[in-house]
């Protein structure tokens, strides 16, 4: 049970040791999207926290979220297959979709969405993984809040 | 990573349509829909970060200088690691860089006493001397870090329970604060932040589920009744408030536990 505290606390961490290298591989894409959005006027903090897990081709996840009024948040989506296309949207805690800005880039296997939190509470993040690749994929959530 | 790198990856990130539409709404009582049993516990600064574009909050009166007495409670040592990585997200909101460097100290001190000081030796000297410049972004990446880092490390060791102790540590640390600087300057906007049942449900049930071995002592059963209470107190009114009662009650219910880690 005591698996389920840590869990709750940190996705990456519930994973085996033996394959925490693919994530952080996964992981260090979707900083490596993110890092463009953390300079400027309005810079994005990025958390060093994240979630990760596996998905199917043609599948979507939800991942609960608390999020606070009046910030900004960016959440950045990765698989390691380039042909993985991902997608990620947000919602609110009555199941309604987020109006927001959606980020696409050089490759379809990063995806990002950025949005302003209209209220306090929890909100679910949606990450779906189109069938462009026949296997599951490795994924990794990171985001940041400005 | 250099610049001329950065931009080439970066090129083609526009706004854009996108292969495939979300769902306009999703119903979040659907049993097949796949929720990934995992969340991510919100860092003070997060937090504070809302409440400072309400107008400018006095930080510096939540710095406390504690004295740490350590024991031979693991739980206890990992909850004071959560508190005092917490205390330094206040000290950096509020400027201190002689209580951030404080903290640093304070930061190695307990990790050697988990036995993950190796793994954080370089994060803490990198707070200490951010601090000594007053470079508070650095400060502020330094603190996480330190803080995941831990958590990782913890979790590799497979002390499960511990990495949930530290993350509640923490969170208590960042929820008195955020209370006692509403409670001073209380206002209905800000108190909004104080909307958790969610997360207080949560934690509240993942406590419940450690193994015994890891709730030695008197101050684990204080943990519960708190937790129980936050969680009828952290949720708005139908306005959308948490009335100034409740905060008072909620800074106090925090502060209560947070003197009773400290306490040995």
């Amino acid at each position: 049970m005591a698996a389920a505290f840590g869990g709750w606390l940190c996705a990456q961490e519930a994973a085996p040791p033996a394959e925490a290298p693919v994530l952080d591989e996964v992981k260090l894409i979707a900083q490596r999207a993110a890092l463009a959005h953390l300079g400027g006027e309005k810079p994005f903090i990025l958390r060093e926290s994240s979630w990760s897990g596996e998905i199917e081709p043609g599948m979507a996840k939800l991942i609960q979220v608390q999020l606070f009024k009046r910030n900004d948040y960016h959440f950045w989506l990765a698989v390691p297959d380039r042909r993985g296309e991902v997608d990620v949207a947000l919602y609110d805690g009555k199941g309604e979709r987020v109006e927001g800005t959606r980020f696409q880039y050089e490759s379809p296997n990063i995806a990002s969405f950025a949005a302003s939190a209209e209220e306090t509470g929890l909100y679910y993040l949606r990450i779906s993984l189109l069938d462009t690749v026949e296997k599951p994929q490795r994924w990794t959530v990171v985001y940041a809040y400005r | 990573m250099k610049r001329s790198l950065l931009s080439a990856f970066v090129l083609a990130a526009a706004t854009a349509a996108y292969a495939q539409e979300a769902p306009a709404r999703i119903d979040l009582n659907d049993p097949n829909l796949m929720v990934v049993d995992s969340s991510v516990i919100p860092i003070p600064l997060e937090i504070f970060s809302s409440l400072d574009k309400l107008g400018t909050q006095d930080w510096s009166r939540q710095v406390e200088s504690r004295e740490i007495r350590l024991d031979a409670n693991r739980s206890r040592t990992a909850m004071l690691f959560g508190l005092v990585v917490s205390d330094g997200f206040i000290a950096v909101q509020a400027q201190d860089k002689e209580a951030v460097r404080r903290i640093g100290r304070e930061v190695l001190r307990l990790a050697t006493s988990l036995g993950v000081a190796n793994s954080v030796e370089q994060h803490a000297n990198a707070i200490v001397n951010a601090a000594g410049q007053g470079d508070w972004s650095i400060c502020r990446k330094e603190l996480d870090k330190t803080r995941q880092t831990v958590l990782n490390k913890m979790a590799e060791l497979r002390d499960d329970e511990l990495v949930g102790l530290v993350s509640l540590g923490g969170w208590l640390g960042g929820t008195q604060a955020l209370a006692a600087v509403l409670k001073q300057n209380y206002s209905v906007e800000g108190s909004d932040l104080l909307n958790q049942p969610e997360l207080v449900k949560q934690l509240k049930s993942d406590f419940s589920t450690l193994p015994d071995r890891a709730k030695r002592g008197k101050v684990f059963g204080q943990i519960s009744q708190t937790l129980d209470h936050l969680e009828s107190l952290m949720r708005t009114d139908a306005s959308g408030a948490i009335s100034k009662g409740k905060v008072i009650e909620i800074s106090l219910s925090t502060a209560n536990l947070v003197d009773a880690i400290y306490e040995i």
